[in-house]
């Protein structure tokens, strides 16, 4: 007891500052400096940006002016916007639950699939969608065909991501019980960790579903279908006010389709 | 009594399951049959791809003498990507703290909620196209502003769960100390979110620099006009090369920049008694 006593009065001696700070500013700074210059990056000058607003100034009087007449002829490729997405969503979504399987450390066994497999994934996940649409129009010719297949890669980078690592985390309980009654691989997998992610698997494919609407706006830049064609299109003749209407009618699809997609999800998990 | 208790229990109806998978059915039913494709371009499909990927690795392969070319494109890519994202992280910071409930009042943060959903609902090249060539002129500053306001919204969101989620016993701490508003915010809450909201600014980047890659295609910079370009005049040798650059750059700073991240959040973790939002978190988007 009287030896502690000297030790408690003492002052607790004060960590010392870590250098992960500074370093991490300063590597923060000089690569900001670098991509915001002239000669190395992107020429980055606010000055003349806010100069740019002033001259922008008769577009975007036209973008706030939408013309509504063009709405009819939108309609089309609108649906077929909202089409690309669900069959991207479904197929994608269908390959990725299996290959989830094979890209997690709890369900594949064989070290040479698991690595195979991500490696596979990651090459997969680097490409954008917009880049995997540019690849099959290449392949396929323009339409919705590559639209859907660039969906397809996009939402099997994501879902199976995503529900690999909550493979990863499930309770290992039901796999040795089901391992204990004699159960295989496979039927392991089925009965013990299947019943564990699938809500998480039915989340993800909504959450892929959205991205999707999202993603699929854009893919018609490319020739991949739907509505992202048009808007190009209205883009390159300078119609600010049509572009304008397929904008906010973007705006409106991409909302509407996130609040069922958020009501879903929380009624499944 | 004993009659009830050894009745078996019913089995939880599944009428509501049953028929939301019909819906789903019926809607994907829906677009199978009305989308607007011919049965034999589906079968064409396998055909195509192993012509393309020929003609880009096995034929005339990738043409190295484009190599220079497309690093830089690429480089200029990354760069773009960051400064979105040192837009979208310096912007959403603040927007953050006004869309956390706890910290702002209710009608605030409703309304700043419902700002970064509608500014996540626009895609960084639609914001391209609509605003930021009109105004910056094609090239990469207009691909850094598209990405950095569409940043905002999913950063901003981010943040201020992140927020939501604080303890409050610092916030007390500070205040009972006598701190203003403005320090409550610096040193109560500032020091137990700054980690993780720096972990997202990272991932938004990596995200990002998947979104720079493909701005080009519209002339907002970066590799994607490269590959368009090359992709449109049937130079597949030097679009298998550009890919290969966007492909290997991509995993090398989802490499870099995910070490960094877990480096934050494990050190924020050995800090922090209490417990800290798991890394699932870092997963976009889940309410």
């Amino acid at each position: 007891m009287t030896a502690a006593a000297p030790a408690r009065t003492s002052r607790p001696v004060k960590p010392r500052r870590s250098m992960a700070i500074p370093i991490g500013l300063a590597v923060f700074v000089v690569i900001t400096w670098l991509a915001l210059s002239e000669q190395f990056g992107i020429g980055f000058d606010l000055v003349a940006l806010i100069e740019d607003i002033a001259r922008g100034r008769g577009i975007l009087a036209e973008l706030l002016s939408p013309n509504w007449s063009f709405v009819p002829r939108t309609a089309e490729p609108m649906i077929e916007t909202v089409q690309i997405a669900i069959l991207g969503a479904v197929i994608g979504c269908s390959i990725a639950l299996p290959v989830s399987f094979l890209a997690s450390r709890v369900t594949a066994r064989n070290r040479g699939v698991l690595g195979v497999t991500r490696t596979v994934l990651s090459v997969v996940r680097a490409i954008p969608d917009i880049l995997w649409a540019l690849l099959f129009v290449a392949a396929v010719g323009i339409g919705v065909l590559p639209g859907i297949l660039a969906l397809v890669f996009f939402n099997i980078g994501v879902v199976v991501k995503l529900l690999s690592e909550t493979i990863d985390g499930v309770d290992s309980g039901p796999i040795e019980a089901a391992r204990a009654s004699g159960a295989n691989g496979f039927q392991s997998v089925r009965w013990a960790v299947l019943p564990q992610v699938l809500p998480n698997y039915v989340a993800y494919s909504l959450y892929a579903f959205e991205l999707n609407i999202r993603a699929s706006t854009v893919l018609g830049v490319v020739g991949a279908g739907g509505i992202g064609n048009m808007l190009f299109t209205q883009y390159r003749f300078f119609n600010w006010s049509n572009v304008s209407v397929i904008v906010i009618e973007l705006f409106v699809l991409v909302i509407l389709i996130e609040l069922v997609s958020i009501q879903l999800r929380r009624r499944l998990v | 009594m004993t009659a009830v208790a050894q009745a078996r229990p019913k089995p939880p109806s599944g009428l509501r399951r049953n028929v939301a998978l019909l819906l789903a059915a019926l809607v994907v039913g829906w677009a199978a049959l009305t989308i607007d494709i011919r049965l034999g371009a589906i079968l064409e499909v396998p055909g195509g791809l192993a012509r393309i990927f020929g003609l880009m690795f096995l034929g005339k392969g990738p043409e190295w003498s484009y190599l220079g070319r497309a690093v830089e494109a690429m480089v200029e890519s990354i760069w773009i990507a960051w400064i979105g994202t040192v837009i979208g992280a310096i912007l959403s910071l603040p927007v953050g703290f006004f869309g956390a409930k706890n910290v702002s009042s209710g009608l605030i943060s409703n309304v700043v909620r419902l700002f970064l959903n509608a500014i996540r609902a626009f895609p960084e090249i639609v914001l391209a196209i609509a605003i930021f060539i009109p105004i910056a002129g094609l090239g990469p500053v207009a691909g850094a502003l598209a990405i950095g306001i569409h940043s905002i919204g999913t950063l901003g969101k981010l943040t201020a769960e992140v927020i939501e989620g604080i303890d409050p016993g610092p916030v007390e701490a500070t205040r009972a100390v006598g701190g203003r508003p403005l320090q409550i915010q610096r040193w109560g809450v500032l020091p137990q979110v700054l980690p993780e909201i720096v972990a997202f600014w990272l991932y938004r980047f990596e995200i990002n620099i998947r979104a720079a890659a493909v701005l080009g295609v519209v002339g907002a910079g970066g590799i994607g006009f490269v590959l368009s370009q090359a992709i449109a005049f049937a130079r597949y040798d030097r679009a298998a090369t550009a890919i290969l650059v966007v492909v290997i750059a991509t995993i090398m700073v989802d490499t870099v920049s995910g070490r960094v991240r877990r480096r934050i959040i494990e050190g924020a973790e050995a800090r922090a008694v209490s417990e800290v939002e798991q890394p699932e978190v870092l997963v976009p988007s889940r309410p």
